[in-house]
């Protein structure tokens, strides 16, 4: 059954635009200028129940004004969209009841009070009985380890401590449907992981559909089974993530600072993307080198620093480009 | 109502830790009050003289209710509030929620203002009695009514400011229109009543937000009459469903243009 339904969705930006200085300022008064700008640009996808479908995209790509759609905060242009059957620009109010959002880039939550009295706030605004909320807040505490700083007030948490809470806050009303929008900006990596343990083990505990934007392609890899690309407003590929990751996040960048000079050449599934002397950055291809067999290659008591990551999702958004030509 | 009720409460206890700032705050307050005190002072030679049908007690308890109301209203800081989450596109994410958005901003500001306006209420009494060493003749059932008229006065202020607020949405600085509604207000209700005016003016007046907002509770608190206050609590009503409409339409005339930063 789909939870989302959406068919040639489009959305465009009217923005105004000025010419330099004081002179431009002041025509801009009289006769002011727009430019249009196709933020979302025709697109259809459905999601079934259950399912923890990531969304992404580079920055402008179109997803948040997307998610922005499904959640009813903007109106579309063009298209349909039915989320839990409802079209979210003309039944907002019962679709909010069935959905829950959290935006990683602001915060829902009121500071001066702590967590406890936040989580009751939002049961009160979806008129959950109180005995209801407190066994809510009780067991979403406990799934998501809050309860060393429910009472203290929101402004006093760290980074990581506050996103958990703004993720219970949106699920106080057990929402059908959870759309987070970049929910680990900002994150260090071991908050990052944590917060996607927490989000993988609510989805198999409430069977909550997740539908979820990030540019972080470590999100996408640890939590999601379907991934939907985004870029210049449009689908660029709508795959399982055992499709994307066998074609392309199949490469890891190793960035390496050495205690001496090492001389190494383009091999099978090494490529060297950079060599200064005592800095070297290599492409790994795992399909045909492990990283450790990489690692062995840079002798590890020769390195002094090390770093590994994924394939930035630019660099992947053009290969699925380069592959569809 | 009840979440409401719970959004007003939970803004109360959010402002608790703010009391001091109210006191810090007063301290303009009752330089102004004091001018005022002074020049009025001035301007009547004999206390007992009737200036429009106001002597000098009257005068200065009149400013003192005017100049409470304003001042517990935070008018400008409402309107740039709204102003800014309209322009930031903040505005949205009270959107997908399942409340009024007008009703959600009159209850947060009203529970905004709460503590403020009652810590106020007692400075300003406390300030008039020592000016002028007495309060007006009034009985308990006078002051309840003369309370609700300023609550109803608050509750269509804020409506106003909010509407103001709102015109964001079409306009780049919505606070140059709460500037200029701000400043009808205050001279043409606050500083005097509406009978100092002329003629032509008293009755354009007396059909203009002022009588509700401002006029009305400061002229009963002076001069308490049924017939006063019947005529004023039904001019409150009309003006508060008035005060709602024109939110609620301004807003959603709005929130279609709705540009959010980062999509």
């Amino acid at each position: 059954m789909s939870v989302i339904e959406v068919k040639n969705l489009s959305k465009t930006f009217k923005v105004k635009i000025k010419d330099k200085g004081l002179k431009g300022s002041l025509k801009a008064i009289f006769k002011p200028k727009y430019k249009l700008v196709k933020a979302v640009k025709s697109i259809d996808f459905s999601v079934e129940k259950g399912e923890m479908v990531a969304f992404i995209g580079p920055n402008g790509a179109g997803k948040s004004t997307t998610i922005k759609m499904l959640t009813s905060i903007l109106y579309p242009d063009k298209g349909k969209i039915k989320v839990m059957g409802l079209d979210p620009a003309k039944d907002r109010k019962k679709l909010a009841y069935e959905i829950g959002t959290m935006f990683g880039q602001k915060e829902q939550l009121w500071t001066h009070l702590s967590p406890y009295d936040n989580f009751k706030f939002f049961g009160a605004i979806f008129d959950i009985p109180e005995p209801v909320v407190e066994k809510k807040i009780k067991e979403l505490s406990m799934l998501f380890e809050l309860d060393e700083f429910i009472n203290t007030p929101v402004r006093n948490l760290s980074l990581g401590q506050r996103i958990r809470c703004e993720i219970v806050a949106s699920l106080i009303h057990e929402p059908k449907i959870l759309f987070l929008d970049e929910p680990t900006i900002g994150l260090d990596p071991v908050v990052k992981e944590n917060i996607r343990t927490l989000i993988k083990r609510m989805n198999k505990e409430y069977k909550t559909t997740i539908f979820l934007t990030s540019h972080d392609v470590g999100d996408i890899e640890k939590l999601c089974k379907r991934v939907i690309i985004v870029n210049d407003g449009q689908i660029v590929l709508d795959d399982s993530m055992e499709n994307l990751k066998y074609h392309y996040l199949n490469k890891k960048i190793v960035d390496a600072k050495m205690k001496e000079k090492i001389n190494l050449d383009d091999e099978d599934g090494i490529t060297i993307l950079k060599d200064k002397g005592y800095n070297l950055k290599i492409e790994v291809d795992i399909t045909k080198r492990s990283i450790s067999d990489a690692l062995k290659l840079l002798n590890p008591d020769n390195i002094i620093d090390i770093n590994i990551s994924n394939v930035p999702l630019e660099d992947i958004i053009a290969n699925i480009y380069k592959s569809k030509k | 109502m009840r979440k409401y009720l719970f959004i007003f409460k939970t803004q109360i206890i959010s402002n608790l830790q703010y009391v001091g700032n109210v006191l810090i705050g007063f301290i303009g307050n009752f330089v102004m009050l004091f001018i005022l005190f002074n020049l009025w002072k001035y301007l009547y030679s004999d206390p007992s003289e009737l200036i429009n049908g106001y002597n000098m007690f009257q005068m200065t308890w009149y400013v003192i209710i005017t100049e409470l109301l304003w001042m517990s209203l935070g008018g400008r800081k409402l309107v740039g509030k709204i102003s800014e989450d309209v322009i930031t596109g903040n505005v949205a994410y009270n959107i997908n929620k399942p409340y009024s958005y007008v009703g959600y901003v009159l209850a947060t500001h009203l529970g905004d203002i709460f503590i403020k306006s009652i810590v106020l209420s007692i400075l300003f009494m406390i300030t008039g009695l020592v000016f002028l060493g007495g309060f007006p003749s009034l009985t308990l059932v006078n002051v309840l009514v003369i309370i609700l008229t300023m609550i109803l006065a608050t509750v269509i202020s804020t409506l106003f400011a909010s509407s103001i607020g709102l015109l964001a949405f079409f306009f780049e600085n919505s606070r140059s229109f709460w500037w200029l509604y701000s400043k009808f207000i205050l001279i043409l209700g606050t500083i005097f009543p509406i009978e100092f005016f002329p003629g032509v003016l008293q009755k354009i007046l007396s059909f203009s937000p002022v009588f509700v907002s401002s006029y009305g509770p400061a002229k009963l608190f002076v001069d308490f009459s049924w017939s006063t206050a019947w005529e004023i609590l039904l001019a409150q009503l009309i003006y508060l469903a008035i005060s709602y409409g024109i939110c609620e339409f301004i807003y959603r005339k709005g929130v279609r243009k709705i540009n959010v930063n980062g999509g």
